[in-house]
């Protein structure tokens, strides 16, 4: 089975085919798919340059553009409210940031090492995550959270950013743990480190720039996440995304284009800086967020 | 002796290793039982629970949570969302497969650039994304007027405040869960095998649904399935796209657990959309597990 697909997928079988491929179409360009990606990509892009554009505007209108200002981005910052939940909004990324690169990190070495039947119902327990709509898991935390009689805060909030992000970090890594060869820690262990040590000297420092990766990409999505803050938040600074919800219900304020171009600034750099990281360290370790595994 | 010696060491460093593993996964795991598992069990509690007269939840057992979905006002939004869900899954696999197909066939080296350029925005913040999209849709915005301009539409056209709002604001939230596995499964397939299917005289509608459709399918259930499980929970598009005509079963529950203070049925109809979802997880995984022992043969 292996040998009848091999000649198919290795590299040289592809160009032969492409050239073919190009003489026989020469004539047709698929011209309707380009145009179909081509308006994809402007529709794509229309709300999020509408977004950019006005929040420079100077006038209110959302429809004309009256000239190049700043206005909007000096409410923002004069604006107290908005600049707490932006505070609240980067603890809660950091403290979720922190607590679930840990746990994840931890989970995906000992779900990809651990070949028990534990092993296997924790793989089971850390997919719930990821099948259960946002409005669930929202909702059930709430409820867990009213349940135990703890208040609503910006601590809630945490924990329950903590729970959706373990899994999102491990399921990063374990492809990457399970690429790794155990015999480097078995090597580790027989010059005469204990177990402990030839994970801490040996598999971390080989995992680190996709921990690092990972956690600047749970950073921007617990930065971005709407549905379960505004489930667990308390009344204290309500997270960033929060906040601008509860703005654009309540009619359009200009000032959300401004904090919302930020916002978007924001997340291009980090994901940016995310598929970076591991070119720092040479290509080895890389994290694929775009093969979409 | 040393040989004896040697295999003793490695089998106790085995089961020091599994043992020292197991402390590793804990840790992550009893978070999310405690605080996942246990809280979706909670929900599935309180869903047959009751209210005392101040309106905070009570244990017990009282099935006019569950009784309350029967009424059509909740069957009618049920139904809705569902037709919405699947409606938008429809309308970004026929957004998705053109533009995937392009991207993976003659894309060139611009391939991964044109894939980062779809992936990256989806990474900004949805509510302003979307927010962006409702101003675009808007009675004055771009899309009526280039409408407009062209004929298409007439001065009573609108877009948001109806289904076709809400819809599009469900594609546009998650037409990327389309994309990326339909471009994964595109990349796979050996363009060889559209070129037989031509030197087999099929036209290129043929070949398509003859060969490169079935060689994807895969893709695309997956691509289905991951944008059904959000478009059916989804309020915000409901919200910011739709009028009061046009709520989904997630802005029902938000109401229950913001406004309406009906945390029983608030809870029962979480169970309800957790059970729709769940059904489709399971048909999906019997299909692949299906297709997969399919391809084994």
């Amino acid at each position: 089975m292996t040998l009848l697909r091999l000649p198919s997928a290795t590299a040289p079988a592809r160009p032969a085919a492409r050239s073919r491929s190009r003489r026989g179409r020469a004539d047709r360009k698929p011209r309707v798919l380009i145009a179909v990606t081509a308006m994809f990509f402007a529709l794509l892009y229309l709300p999020i340059a509408v977004v950019a554009l006005f929040s420079f505007n100077s006038k209110k209108s959302l429809t004309v553009f009256g000239g190049f200002s700043l206005r909007w981005y000096r409410a923002f910052v004069h604006d107290d409210v908005m600049i707490a939940s932006l505070g609240t909004s980067l603890r809660i990324s950091l403290v979720a940031m922190a607590g679930s690169v840990v746990l994840g990190v931890a989970l995906a070495l000992g779900l990809v090492r651990c070949r028990t039947r534990l092993g296997s119902l924790a793989g089971l327990i850390m997919l719930v995550p990821l099948i259960t709509p946002e409005i669930v898991t929202g909702v059930a935390s709430m409820l867990l959270f009213k349940g135990l009689g703890v208040a609503l805060s910006t601590g809630t909030v945490m924990l329950a950013e903590i729970t959706f992000s373990i899994s999102y970090v491990t399921v990063i890594l374990r492809s990457r743990v399970a690429a790794l060869n155990p015999e480097v820690e078995e090597a580790a262990m027989d010059l005469g480190a204990t177990r402990w040590q030839a994970v801490r000297l040996v598999t971390l420092p080989a995992l680190l720039p996709a921990v690092l990766a990972s956690a600047v990409l749970i950073f921007a999505l617990v930065f971005d996440d709407f549905v379960l803050a505004y489930f667990t938040t308390g009344v204290d600074p309500q997270p960033l995304p929060v906040r601008i919800y509860s703005a654009i219900r309540f009619g359009v304020q200009p000032t959300i284009n401004a904090v919302g171009t930020l916002m978007l600034a924001g997340s291009v750099a980090l994901i940016a800086l995310a598929l970076f990281i591991p070119r720092l360290f040479g290509r080895r370790g890389g994290l694929d967020i775009l093969s979409g595994e | 002796m040393a040989l004896l010696r040697f295999s003793s060491r490695t089998r106790r460093r085995g089961a020091d290793g599994s043992r020292m593993w197991t402390w590793f996964m804990l840790p992550g795991t009893l978070w999310m039982t405690g605080f996942l598992i246990a809280s979706l069990v909670l929900v599935a509690v309180l869903a047959v629970g009751t209210t005392d007269d101040l309106g905070n939840p009570r244990f017990g057992f009282d099935l006019s949570g569950v009784r309350a979905l029967a009424d059509p006002a909740y069957t009618e939004v049920l139904a809705r969302s569902f037709g919405y869900a699947l409606l938008t899954c429809a309308i970004c696999l026929l957004v998705a497969y053109p533009v995937a197909y392009t991207i993976a066939l003659y894309g060139g080296r611009y391939k991964h650039a044109l894939i980062a350029a779809i992936v990256v925005p989806f990474f900004a913040n949805y509510l302003v994304r979307m927010y962006g999209w409702s101003v675009v849709l808007s009675d004055d915005g771009p899309v009526l007027r280039a409408l407009r301009a062209a004929g298409l539409a007439d001065g009573s056209t609108k877009i948001l405040n109806t289904g076709a709002g809400v819809v599009a604001g469900l594609v546009y939230g998650f037409v990327v869960f389309m994309i990326i596995p339909l471009y994964a499964a595109l990349e796979r397939l050996d363009v060889s095998l559209i070129e037989a299917g031509r030197d087999l005289y099929g036209g290129p509608v043929r070949t398509f649904f003859f060969v490169t459709l079935p060689a994807t399918r895969q893709g695309a259930t997956a691509g289905l399935v991951l944008v059904f499980l959000p478009a059916m929970g989804d309020f915000v598009s409901a919200q910011l796209m739709g009028g009061p005509d046009q709520i989904m079963i997630g802005n029902l529950i938000q109401d229950k657990f913001f406004q309406g203070q009906n945390w029983p049925l608030g809870s029962a109809l979480t169970m309800l959309l957790m059970l729709v979802l769940l059904i489709g997880m399971f048909g999906y995984l019997r299909r692949t597990r299906k297709d997969e022992a399919e391809a084994r043969r």
